[in-house]
């Protein structure tokens, strides 16, 4: 091997000129390096206090008043005293999560199914696009999308005639369970999509040697699902359904556009309450009194939820 | 093997019966809806379905002739494409310095990035109206910019600094013995290596920012600041009801360049829509 | 070509105690070793010395110039990775630049820099592929390049060879080494291969548990450990060590038997390495444990009492498992260490 090494005069690839140029080297300041991550992070860091501590306090301020137009009327804890007992805020609460809770339960267990069948087939790659479109439209196309299918274009209806579920046409407007249905229906279908590619990737990504380790103990395949792939998948379907489930919970598009709340309050939900409060009635200080009680209660479930999701499915 | 292939005959027509219904459910929605785009405005809203309906550019023209559409379209180009290029330089560095650096509250930084994102757009709605209101940007292109990437900063500074985790740290170390500073190190060496992270980023933000709905609702009151999304929703008012084949029609134009954008980076999308939490 | 000072070095993270008060002189031109397990603190010995960390408490000097406050980028180290830690979005050609940019050489000379060296370590028709296109070997010759590009005052390899395969890690060994001496450059190198050591040092640096257990020549080192640690941790297989009592100039324990000097007594331990017991002889009685041909020798094990022990026998040397057996140990090389370890010599 000695010999395999071209020789080199002594002194190696040195050339004239010294390699550290005649300048003293940079001391370092201790204070410039510990503030050094601090400053990376403070543009980002100014600019998100900006947009949600600055409404924060904003909110709760205005919270303390009644607005009307440029007259705020000092009125203390009155907007909350008032809103505990409106019972139009308790329902939106309710449909939130009832809403929230049904669609979220049902695209999980659709995602997971579909996932299943997916994540071993040769051919998915090519073809999970197309699981994917609905998720790919604006929400305020699918909005459009199902509010012309069931209310004003009357297909599902159709649909459901032309195979005998139903004898006539459907109001769907009309019957509080009806109303909120077409509301999970335009979110599952939308959103399955999300659910299915993360758990898709996140099946894709385990250890295929387990899985055969499995087999060779004679498991069948959903033993193996059941017993190997879901637990191991565990903090990614937390991970994934929280995300789902906190984006569910700012349900508004569907409501504008499909149901503004109807029948009767029963499809409002807490986002399209705040907003029919401050922008159609323009009882601004109330409005901002849902808006604090709805802050209080994320950072609840952020504090708890969230937190121990991101934690175990961090790498 | 053997055992493995006879399993997956037996579960073969199974699998691709369901797998082809949901393919179905998310397809006939769509094609139909392509279907209102191409027809008479006549023939949409019915006392009867219509099913095979006539073909008409009644739609493209309604758009062409009524409607600012191109308008509405660059108002969507600037404000989703000024918000991206916000929450990246915004994003970039704050990501680095999570995913490089030891620092106090650390982790408590971290966790209140992530927590924005958690923050409903009712929540902080009424007082960004009155903070806009204040500052004279209600209705203009600019207010849009703002705070689509501000709902965007945590998702970009959390996909990002996953993706910069990945990066060893030696080649941090071997380019500072090279002798490199920090802001070149982040430059030259750590920008280019999680470059496909950057990019998820960049595209899934510009998506959601498509998407954005409540905000834009508050803040665009014309045709000054209206983008597609919110077009949409615009369509609906006047004595015609609602024009479902315009809107037809503006949402597949919405939705080809998201398509393709998401073909581009579909290997990604999967960490990317989970903040990184997952590696697809 | 700078002398390296550390001086009463200390490194804590919080509580526990990664490099405890470490002082060592490198000599000009000289190539140190740091060896020891993993988690021994030589790596951030290195990292110290490369300005990547910053000491706790203590000097680093440097060429005469105490070097604690100044960057690692103005340290003027050139310093090669296990990983290789090249820019994966650059070409080999522009990796080697890298530095000489950095350090404001001025770009007349990059390119024939580069080319030199990387005729050294024979990547020339490499230059243009990114790292990825590349194999192990190729990439660490890279790496080897980019340190060796410029003419730093020190080169810190921290584990280089360690992702390499056997064969290409001894002769990337033996091009290290002709590399170091040709370049006549101070290097530090980490390793936790006692034959990488032994191979390439002028002095070795043992560790343990953040702390200098030994330091000298790769003579020395074999021949003479200073304590347990290091008789255990050089040569290959690694010297026996067998507790026992010592008493009126004669150790025994279970099975074994030898003479010892009378200075040496009361619980002990007995060092002495394979390659100084042989088979016949009554120092060691015992049972074949197990027999191990290499073909240029065969390792046998000798089970006495609950101690097994190493022998290197000849080549040809074979036996079933359970045969008694006794093993001659050499009276001259034999090791005793105290209850804490320590090497017992005698009252010079």
């Amino acid at each position: 091997m000695r010999t395999d090494a071209p020789s080199v005069p002594a002194g190696g690839v040195a050339s004239a000129t010294p390699d550290r140029s005649g300048n003293p080297p940079r001391r370092r300041s201790p204070a410039l390096r510990k503030a050094f991550p601090y400053l990376l992070l403070a543009p980002a860091m100014i600019y998100l206090l900006a947009i949600t501590l600055y409404p924060g306090l904003f909110a709760i301020y205005q919270s303390l008043f009644v607005v009307k137009f440029l007259n705020w009327t000092w009125t203390g804890l009155g907007n909350y005293s008032q809103i505990l007992q409106d019972r139009e805020f308790w329902a939106a609460l309710g449909n939130t999560a009832l809403i929230g809770g049904i669609s979220l339960t049902l695209q999980t267990a659709i995602a997971l199914t579909l996932a299943y069948f997916a994540y071993r087939d040769p051919l998915i790659r090519g073809w999970r696009i197309i699981f994917l479109m609905p998720m790919l439209f604006m929400p305020s196309a699918v909005a459009f999308i199902w509010k012309l299918a069931f209310n004003d274009g009357r297909v599902i209806s159709d649909l459901l005639m032309s195979v005998g579920l139903v004898d006539g046409n459907v109001d769907w407007l009309a019957s509080v369970w009806l109303a909120r249905m077409t509301l999970i229906v335009a979110d599952v279908w939308q959103w399955t999509p999300f659910l299915f590619i993360i758990f898709v990737a996140a099946l894709q990504g385990q250890d295929q040697e387990i899985e055969e380790a499995a087999r060779l103990d004679g498991a069948s395949w959903p033993e193996i699902f059941w017993n190997i792939s879901l637990p191991m998948m565990r903090p990614v379907i937390v991970v994934a359904v929280t995300l789902r489930g906190i984006d569910i919970t700012t349900m508004f598009t569907n409501v504008f556009v499909m149901t503004q709340g109807t029948p009767g309050g029963a499809t409002e939900t807490m986002s399209y309450f705040i907003y029919r409060q401050g922008f159609r009635m323009f009882n601004f200080g109330y409005a901002s009194a849902a808006s604090v009680l709805m802050l209080i209660l994320t950072i609840i479930i952020a504090q708890t939820v969230v937190k121990r999701a991101f934690h175990s499915g961090k790498k | 093997m053997a055992t493995a292939r006879k399993s997956r005959g037996e579960s073969r027509i199974l699998r691709y019966l369901i797998l082809g219904t949901w393919a179905l459910v998310c397809l006939l929605p769509i094609l139909w809806f392509l279907s209102i785009g191409f027809r008479p405005r006549t023939e949409v809203i019915t006392p009867e379905p219509i099913y095979w309906p006539t073909f008409s550019l009644d739609a493209w023209r309604l758009l062409l002739s009524d409607w600012p559409i191109a308008k509405y379209l660059l108002n969507s180009v600037l404000a989703v494409g000024g918000s991206v290029v916000i929450s990246l330089i915004l994003g970039i560095p704050a990501a680095y310095a999570l995913s490089r650096y030891e620092f106090r509250w650390r982790e408590d930084i971290g966790f209140y990035i992530l927590s924005t994102r958690m923050m409903a757009p009712a929540i902080v709605a009424v007082p960004i109206f009155f903070l806009f209101r204040s500052m004279g940007l209600l209705d203009t292109i600019w207010a849009l910019m703002l705070i689509y990437a501000a709902v965007n900063l945590s998702l970009v500074i959390w996909i990002i600094r996953s993706y910069m985790l990945d990066i060893p740290k030696e080649l941090e170390d071997a380019a500072r013995t090279d002798g490199a500073s920090d802001l070149r190190i982040l430059w030259e060496i750590i920008i280019p290596a999680c470059l496909p992270g950057i990019i998820t980023a960049a595209v899934i933000a510009a998506i959601f920012a498509i998407n954005e709905f409540l905000f834009t609702l508050l803040i665009a009151s014309t045709a000054n600041a209206y983008t597609m999304s919110v077009a949409l929703a615009n369509f609906t008012g006047g004595s015609d009801g609602i024009i479902y084949n315009a809107i037809a029609l503006v949402s597949f134009i919405a939705f080809v360049p998201i398509l393709i954008l998401v073909i581009l980076i579909q290997k990604h999308l999967s960490r990317g829509l989970t903040m990184g939490a997952v590696k697809g | 070509m700078a002398s390296i000072h550390l001086q009463n070095i200390v490194k804590r993270y919080g509580g526990f105690v990664g490099v405890q008060n470490m002082s060592l002189d490198i000599a000009d031109e000289e190539f140190l070793v740091l060896l020891g397990p993993s988690g021994c603190g030589k790596t951030t010995t290195m990292r110290m010395i490369a300005g990547l960390e910053e000491p706790t408490e203590g000097q680093i000097v440097i060429g005469g110039e105490v070097v604690n406050d100044i960057d690692a980028r103005d340290r003027d180290v050139a310093m090669v990775f296990q990983g290789y830690a090249l820019y994966p979005n650059m070409s080999i050609y522009e990796n080697i630049r890298f530095p000489l940019r950095m350090r404001g050489i001025p770009a007349s000379e990059h390119d024939a820099r580069i080319r030199k060296a990387a005729e050294m370590v024979e990547l020339g028709s490499f230059l243009d592929r990114k790292p990825g296109a590349l194999s192990g070997g190729q990439r660490q010759r890279a790496a080897l390049a980019r340190a060796v590009v410029r003419q730093p005052q020190v080169f810190l390899m921290d584990e280089p060879l360690s992702n390499l395969d056997a064969k290409l890690r001894q002769s990337m060994r033996v091009q290290i080494k002709h590399m170091q001496r040709q370049l006549k450059v101070t290097t530090v190198y980490v390793t936790h291969d006692q034959i990488e050591a032994m191979t390439l040092a002028d002095r070795i640096v043992i560790m343990n548990k953040g702390a200098i257990q030994q330091v000298g020549t790769p003579d020395e080192i074999y021949s003479d450990p200073a304590n347990t640690f290091v008789a255990g941790f050089i040569g290959s297989p690694p010297m026996n060590l067998i507790q026992g009592t010592a008493r009126d100039g004669r150790f025994t324990a279970p099975g074994i038997s030898v003479p010892c000097p009378r200075f040496v007594h009361g619980q002990v331990t007995l060092g002495v390495r394979p390659e100084d017991c042989h088979v016949g002889g009554d120092n060691l009685q015992g049972q074949v444990y197990g027999v191990e041909p290499t073909g240029d020798v065969t390792y046998l094990t000798v089970l006495g009492g609950t101690n097994k022990i190493e022998v290197k026998a000849a080549r040809d040397y074979r036996s079933d498992i359970d045969v008694a057996i006794g093993i001659a140990f050499d009276p001259a090389h034999l090791y005793f260490f105290d209850e804490s370890g320590q090497r017992i010599r005698g009252a010079a």
